[in-house]
Order: C-alpha cells, then sequence, then structure tokens
C-alpha cells in the first residue's frame, strides 16, 4: 500500500469514527432530530412481513453469497441486520421465516441474528434450525445460477408470501424475481453487483439501492447506534460531494489562472 | 455472566480488529504486528472451513427432516440427499476424477442451461416493467436498455447514430451512475466496519 492511499483509509477512517462517536450521543438524547429520508422498500418490508403472519406463510431473507471473512463481510452484517428486524416482527407468526445464503459462513451470523430477532420478543425457544438453509454453490464473482434456481423451486415448495434479497447476486437474480412475480409474491431485493442491482431495479417489486441496503436497523428498528450508522454514511457522502466540487473547481481554477 | 462473556467478545474483537487494520496499513514495515496479522487472517480462513461442515450438518438436517416427515418437496430432498452423499463418498475414498466429472457433466451443463433461460427472464422482466405501471423513470429505463440492446447488434458499419448513443450512454451516464452507486455502497461499508470496531455493531453487543 503506497503512502497516499494508506493516509487517505487512516483520514476516511477517523472521519468515520468520529462521526459516528459523535452521532451515536445525538441520536441516543434526541431521535427525532434525525429525520430518515424516505425508502419506499422500507415501507413496504412490514406490509410483506403482515401478510406473511396473516397468510400463515413463511417470508423468505437471502444473503445471496454474502458472507463473513471476505469482501463482503459488511454487506453479511447488513444482512443480518435485516434477519433481526424482520425476525423481531414476525415472532408472532406460526410459521418461521426462511434464510438462505450459498456462503457456508452465513449460517453462524444469520442464526444468531434469527435468535435476537425472536429473543426481543421473548420467543427464543420457538427458533428453528431449519429456517436456516445453506445452498451449495459454485460462487463466481457475482453470484450463482445454481444457488438462483434452487431459490426459484424453494420459493414454490415452501409456499413463500414474499422474499427480501439482500446481498450479493448478479444477473440470475432475474431467475428469482420472475419466479415471485409469476406466483404473485412481493420481493425487496437489492445487490452490491452492478448487473444484479440493475436487475433488481426493473424486476423487483420494491428495490433497494445502493447503500440503503446497509440501514435496515435505522429504519425498521429503534437502535441510536444503527440510526447514527445510517446518517453518518449521509455525512460522509455530503463531505465527499464538498471534497469532489472543491477539487473540481481547483482544477478550472488552476487552468483559468494558468490560461 | 452473559454480560461479562458479551463484554469480553465486544473486546476481544475491537482488539483483533484494530491490530489486524494496524498490520493491514502499515505492512511489513510494522515486523511483529504484520506477522501477527497475517496469523489471524490465517484462524479466519481455518474458521470458514468449519463453517462449510456446520452448512453440511444444516443441508443434511433439513432435508432429512423433510423425508422423514414427507414434507413438500420430498422427490427434490432425496435427490439433493443422494447427490451430496455420493459426492462425498466420491471425496473420501479418493475419486476425484468422478468427481469433477460429475461436476463438469451435470452442474456446468445444468447452469449453462439456466443461464440460457436468465435470458428470457430479463426479456420478459423488461416487458413487465412498463406493464406494471408507466413511470417516467420506467420509460427511461425501457429507453435506455433498447438503445443500449440497438447498439450492440452486430453487423453495424461505422459510426451509426444508435451506436455514438450508446457510446456515450456507457461512458457518461451509466459510468457516473457505477461509480455513484459503488461510492455509496463503499462508504456504508466503511462506516459498517467502524461500527464493528467501535463495538457498536449489534452481533456484539446483543
Amino acid at each position: 500500500m503506497d503512502t497516499t492511499t494508506r493516509t487517505l483509509t487512516i483520514v476516511i477512517l477517523v472521519v468515520a469514527f468520529v462521526a459516528l462517536a459523535v452521532l451515536t450521543q445525538f441520536a441516543r438524547r434526541r431521535r427525532a432530530a434525525y429525520p430518515l429520508r424516505m425508502i419506499a422498500a422500507y415501507e413496504a418490508i412490514p406490509l410483506l412481513i403482515g401478510e406473511s403472519i396473516e397468510s400463515a406463510r413463511p417470508f423468505h431473507v437471502s444473503f445471496g453469497s454474502a458472507g463473513i471473512g471476505g469482501l463482503r463481510t459488511a454487506l453479511a452484517l447488513a444482512s443480518a441486520e435485516m434477519v433481526v428486524q424482520t425476525a423481531r416482527r414476525a415472532a408472532i407468526s406460526p410459521t418461521a421465516p426462511l434464510i438462505t445464503g450459498s456462503d457456508a459462513s452465513f449460517l453462524p451470523l444469520a442464526g444468531g441474528a434469527l435468535l435476537r430477532g425472536y429473543a426481543a420478543r421473548g420467543r427464543a425457544d420457538r427458533v428453528s434450525p431449519t429456517s436456516l438453509r445453506w445452498i451449495p454453490a459454485l460462487n463466481g464473482s457475482s453470484g450463482s445460477l445454481a444457488f438462483a434456481a434452487a431459490l426459484t423451486g424453494m420459493i414454490g415448495v415452501e409456499r413463500v408470501s414474499g422474499s427480501i434479497l439482500v446481498g450479493t447476486y448478479g444477473a440470475e437474480i432475474a431467475l428469482v424475481l420472475d419466479a415471485a412475480t409469476r406466483g404473485g409474491r412481493a420481493v425487496v431485493a437489492g445487490s452490491d453487483n452492478l448487473v444484479g442491482q440493475a436487475v433488481a431495479y426493473g424486476m423487483a417489486t420494491t428495490p433497494l439501492i445502493g447503500e440503503e441496503m446497509f440501514v435496515a436497523g435505522a429504519y425498521l428498528g429503534d437502535d441510536a447506534g444503527t440510526l447514527a450508522g445510517a446518517v453518518a454514511t449521509d455525512t460522509l457522502r455530503w463531505l465527499l460531494v464538498g471534497g469532489m466540487i472543491a477539487a473540481i473547481s481547483f482544477v478550472i481554477a488552476s487552468r483559468l489562472a494558468g490560461g | 455472566m452473559r454480560r461479562l462473556l458479551g463484554v469480553l467478545a465486544i473486546a476481544l474483537v475491537i482488539g483483533f480488529g484494530l491490530l489486524t487494520l494496524i498490520g493491514l496499513l502499515t505492512g511489513r514495515d510494522s515486523g511483529i504486528v504484520y506477522d501477527a496479522t497475517m496469523f489471524f487472517l490465517q484462524i479466519t480462513a481455518i474458521t470458514l472451513g468449519v463453517a462449510v461442515l456446520i452448512g453440511l450438518l444444516n443441508l443434511y438436517n433439513v432435508h432429512i427432516r423433510r423425508v422423514v416427515t414427507r414434507g413438500r418437496g420430498l422427490g427434490y430432498s432425496i435427490v439433493l440427499l443422494v447427490a451430496a452423499s455420493l459426492v462425498l463418498i466420491l471425496w473420501l475414498t479418493g475419486q476425484d476424477a468422478s468427481n469433477r466429472a460429475l461436476l463438469e457433466t451435470v452442474q456446468v451443463a445444468l447452469e449453462s442451461a439456466l443461464g440460457g433461460l436468465v435470458f428470457f427472464a430479463l426479456v420478459y422482466g423488461a416487458y413487465r416493467l412498463m406493464r406494471r405501471g408507466v413511470t417516467v423513470s420506467g420509460i427511461v429505463f425501457t429507453i435506455v436498455l433498447l438503445i443500449v440492446l440497438l447498439g450492440a447488434l452486430p453487423g453495424q458499419r461505422g459510426d451509426t447514430m444508435i451506436t455514438s448513443v450508446r457510446a456515450w450512454l456507457l461512458s457518461v451516464p451509466v459510468s457516473a451512475g457505477e461509480r455513484g452507486l459503488l461510492l455509496g455502497i463503499a462508504l456504508a461499508t466503511v462506516v459498517t466496519g467502524v461500527r464493528v470496531l467501535a463495538g457498536q455493531d449489534r452481533n456484539l453487543r446483543d
């Protein structure tokens, strides 16, 4: 790693750490001071869970090929947060949600998240180990066709009421979305892969775009830490926009000054 | 006791996380810290190997239960159990060539067929996008999709208007959108990482 990259990395980490530390304190005292912008997917998720409870059919959350220990660890943590929030709401349902993933490392993470969601409603004893489904697949850079095909079959066999796909998917997500839409099931989907994201935007009932996948805790929960995380991401984005505008202005000004 | 274990987990994560971060940032210059980082990463790889074992147990647990209770999708579960057991037996008996042949003749062939299906699913999805409701973003999405597809058709000689528009679309708005998305994901990833290092992540606290 060269010196410039190293310095930039340290600066970004320090700024993120300071923003998070300060914002968490403020969010604990005055949560209402941080109104969050409306995201359609987070408006749709409670309805999707409500439908699952009323119809006594399971809903499905998938990590895709995201897992811990690699480049997609943060995304796997975001998916786990989605599991906590959805399980907390669905704990009163007679049917447990189904959690799937193709990277085996998602299993302990998703298992803990499911348990935490149920425990928050005092129903930890109702968690079933069969709620977690590892679907082994040869993961390429984006995802796996075998994984998508298995999900397509599972959605029908398990009579899933709706799906939340937050993780890593490529173009193969089209198979899952197509099967779900044909069956009249609602799907909230997002991917950190650009191709998968484009397909999700066009085919999902409600898409999650980019960093929106990381803020489930802030939108569906009431925790100050996750709210601070969402606000810190927005703050960093504004700092980045400001930095880019300043850099562009500097280049234009130097060109003009230089003739 | 549970609280104490929680505090211990947070302390371990913060300690190991910071050491690994410092080791990766400073590289070989940091000497012992870098060696420790490499050791931690090796332990991570071994732990992830164990996760595959947990996954295998999960796979057998889910499908044996379905066979025993004669649940929906019984046929699929039987096929899966037989296939998984066959591959395991082949691996245990050291018949790597047979295992590779199974992979190449069954899985690769099936995935190729599924690749063809993805194309039809995408076309049907694009068609349904406008059926769901005509919105400005839907119209823009469809027009861009059509221009990009038409511009990529073979047999076009020289620079036509369609190929020029396609090239501009790909190099300016698509590239800008792509970078915007990736930067957004990168920022969210940084914040998630920092939350873990600060012991704020729910997976550690609860």
